[in-house]
């Protein structure tokens, strides 16, 4: 049973994968757009980090899966 | 073993403990997180009445202007979202942001923070989403705020009315998760070596990632409320 729980918590937090690829393309854009427009600076980190927290939440919400799965279900 | 020992410390940081009793109506349980919650509002009310105190046109102190600095910082970064007409909700954004950003760094000094509570994150989105509503209320007026649902299609009209839920639900989760994400973390990197390798992580997971979800939080409402005032 425990072996389970732990399977399923591992899949639930699997939804990093997608965190981290956004994250990770949105930022690399943002520096492209930086070094074409270095005037745009705060414009461009301000609607970064908007994207990264809503991109970052599929993972939160996937750690909470993962801990609801562990200590709800245990 | 190990992990068994954790997942208890977990479950007990998940549950929220009751300070204290008030012996009336059979008893109302007091969490912990309300009496941080009190703490934090002293500290914050003492603070600001201490930095307000002797306030003058002519001879603006130094502690003066830098507190006029800051407060014009706060409100132009505001006022770039929300624009001329959201003015009146920034000082409500300006305590929500301050109120997340010193409960997410008490617990440098030993208290638990509040929004590791789920009520408090909870309690915290569902203002957002009302002060949101209601915003679009005094703007459009009941009917205009109704018919705003159905824009620019009917079709989504369904999807508009879910958001509402929706909205509140992801930024308490935000928060909450966030807050104990990094508590988690913590606790297994203490667990792997408590001399001195927390203390660089500690500066990310414990005051950068706190102040940044203070941040996000009232960012998120504050676009909320600017579409809702469109």
């Amino acid at each position: 049973m425990s072996t389970l729980l732990a399977i399923g918590a591992g899949v639930a937090v699997l939804t990093g994968i997608g965190a981290g690829v956004g994250i990770g393309i949105a930022t690399s854009k943002a520096v492209d757009a930086i070094a074409r427009q270095p005037e745009a600076d705060g414009k461009i980190s301000k609607t970064l980090i908007l994207g990264c927290a809503l991109a970052e939440a599929t993972a939160i919400y996937g750690f909470v899966i993962a801990l609801l799965i562990i200590l709800l279900l245990r | 073993m190990i992990t068994g020992n954790l997942a208890g410390d977990l479950l007990k940081e998940l549950n929220c403990d009751t300070a204290f009793t008030i012996p009336v109506f059979g008893g109302i349980k007091v969490p912990e997180s309300v009496v941080v919650t009190w703490i934090i509002m002293a500290v914050l009310l003492i603070v600001s009445f201490l930095l307000t105190r002797n306030l003058s046109v002519e001879n603006p102190g130094r502690r003066q202007k830098m507190m006029e600095a800051a407060v014009s910082a706060g409100y132009g970064f505001f006022e770039d979202i929300l624009g001329e007409e959201g003015k009146e909700y920034i000082p409500y954004l300006i305590s929500v942001m301050l109120y997340i950003g010193v409960a997410n760094l008490i617990g440098l000094v030993g208290l638990k923070p509040p929004t590791k509570d789920m009520g408090v994150t909870a309690g915290l989105a569902v203002m957002s989403i009302i002060l949101i509503e209601m915003a679009g209320i005094r703007k459009k007026g009941t009917k205009g705020w109704l018919k705003s649902f159905a824009q620019p299609v009917w079709v989504i009209a369904p999807i508009n009315i879910l958001e509402v839920f929706i909205r509140p639900l992801s930024l308490c989760m935000r928060l909450f998760g966030n807050v104990l994400g990094a508590f988690v973390v913590m606790e297994l990197i203490k667990l792997i070596l408590p001399v001195l390798l927390p203390i660089p992580f500690s500066f990310y997971f414990d005051i950068f990632d706190g102040l940044i979800q203070a941040y996000v939080f009232v960012f998120l409402t504050s676009l909320f409320l600017k579409e809702a005032l469109e």
